[in-house]
């Protein structure tokens, strides 16, 4: 239940959060077309050696005039972009969750297929339905990690704190399939998962950049990140057991029943990780910069005054 | 390390469209346009020719609000590159003249 209720108020805080951060662009919308915006997305993926093209891309757009001549474009050089070596660490990162990304995909339709999970439930195609879920979830997931991994010294944190999460996880469930589909922390496991992985991801970040919105940006590219390593690595776990191990309390009493069930908790479960170690994540990085800055403050006032 | 491998057909287009008037300084949207090369394939081509050192570039000052512009030109470099490309197709094509029929 309480799960549910961070569901429910998730999408809520981000509005909160959109609209206090600039009020006239949450009203209003985006102040730039769309192929200005694409090509700025991209061009921050570029390294800092190719920067300077990317401001080339850019002064060339602003000469441009007609929607689709931007269009294509802008589309040619973002494809430009994430392509042209060298790779900067936000295109490596991005990449690299893409591949993670469309491997838990692929993995997931070939055991709809396999299991003819696409034929069952509502009106038929309950599993395809399923299947467009996960994969909005999953493009949700990368380009909320995209926004991050563009911002300067925010990828190589991000991501090592996303790998430490899901050892980490592993290491308390177990590596093998079987421990993969009946694992349920309890005990010092949840604390651990739940509160000790995310603050020390949020308080390292902050310390490593000295920067509570860094931390914070940190802390949420780690939840992204270890969100899409899970559910890869927990894919697969089904599809290595299929409808075999140990039988599921509430799967159903088929072979079908029991790999969709197993499916369906590995996605329930990208999106608790995601949003725990986001949001524990987010107020350790806010508690340490409060602290470094309270315990710092006194050296930047020498006469002791304030 | 450095590969040296021949030039695409694409970026022996950019490399002579630059040749034809290689004092003029070009815009990267209308070579593109010239040699009918999108802008995916224009920006590596004119990156790695800059990166060999056969492609010099500049900033165009901004006009009013809109952001400076990018001109391109051959370095004396790259029309020694174009001349010797030039050059080496001529021989092969004299020596090899089926190919050039084919060609054509």
């Amino acid at each position: 239940m309480p799960v549910f209720f961070v569901f429910l108020v998730a999408p809520i805080a981000v509005a909160v959060a959109l609209f206090r951060r600039n009020p006239r662009r949450f009203l209003d919308g985006p102040t730039e077309d769309a192929p200005l915006r694409l090509l700025r997305w991209a061009i921050g993926l570029l390294s800092p050696q190719r920067a300077e093209w990317g401001q080339a891309m850019l002064g060339e757009l602003a000469y441009l005039d007609g929607r689709w001549r931007r269009v294509r474009f802008a589309i040619g050089c973002a494809g430009a972009a994430l392509v042209m070596p060298p790779w900067g660490r936000a295109a490596v990162g991005l990449w690299a969750l893409t591949g993670i990304t469309a491997a838990s995909v692929a993995v997931y339709a070939v055991l709809t297929v396999q299991y003819r999970l696409g034929v069952g439930g509502w009106f038929g195609v309950g599993g395809w339905i399923a299947l467009a879920v996960v994969l909005l979830i999953c493009v949700g997931c990368l380009l909320g990690a995209s926004a991050l991994l563009r911002r300067p010294g925010i990828a190589l944190p991000g991501l090592v704190g996303g790998l430490f999460a899901t050892l980490v996880g592993l290491v308390l469930s177990g590596f093998t399939a079987v421990d993969q589909v009946t694992y349920i922390s309890t005990g010092w496991h949840r604390g651990v998962l739940v509160l000790a992985v995310p603050a020390a991801i949020g308080a390292a970040g902050t310390l490593w950049r000295r920067d509570p919105a860094a931390g914070r940006r940190v802390a949420r590219l780690a939840a992204l990140s270890a969100g899409l390593l899970q559910l890869l690595y927990a894919t697969v776990a089904v599809a290595v057991l299929g409808g075999g191990g140990p039988p599921d309390a509430d799967g159903g009493f088929t072979v079908r029943g029991t790999v969709s069930d197993r499916l369906g908790n590995n996605v329930v479960h990208l999106a608790v990780t995601t949003l725990l170690i986001a949001l524990v994540g987010w107020a350790a990085a806010a508690l340490t910069g409060y602290l470094v800055r309270r315990k710092s403050a006194p050296a930047a006032d020498p006469v002791g005054e304030v | 390390m450095q590969r040296n491998r021949p030039p695409s057909p694409q970026t022996v287009n950019v490399l002579r469209a630059l040749a034809a008037d290689p004092a003029r300084w070009r815009y990267g949207y209308d070579l593109g346009a010239e040699v009918n090369l999108k802008s995916g394939s224009l920006y590596p081509i004119l990156v790695r020719l800059a990166d060999r050192g056969l492609l010099e570039t500049a900033w165009e000052p901004s006009a009013g609000s809109r952001p400076p512009r990018h001109l391109y030109r051959l370095t004396g470099d790259g029309r020694d590159f174009v001349a010797a490309l030039t050059a080496a197709r001529s021989d092969r094509s004299v020596t090899h003249p089926r190919r050039r029929l084919s060609e054509a």
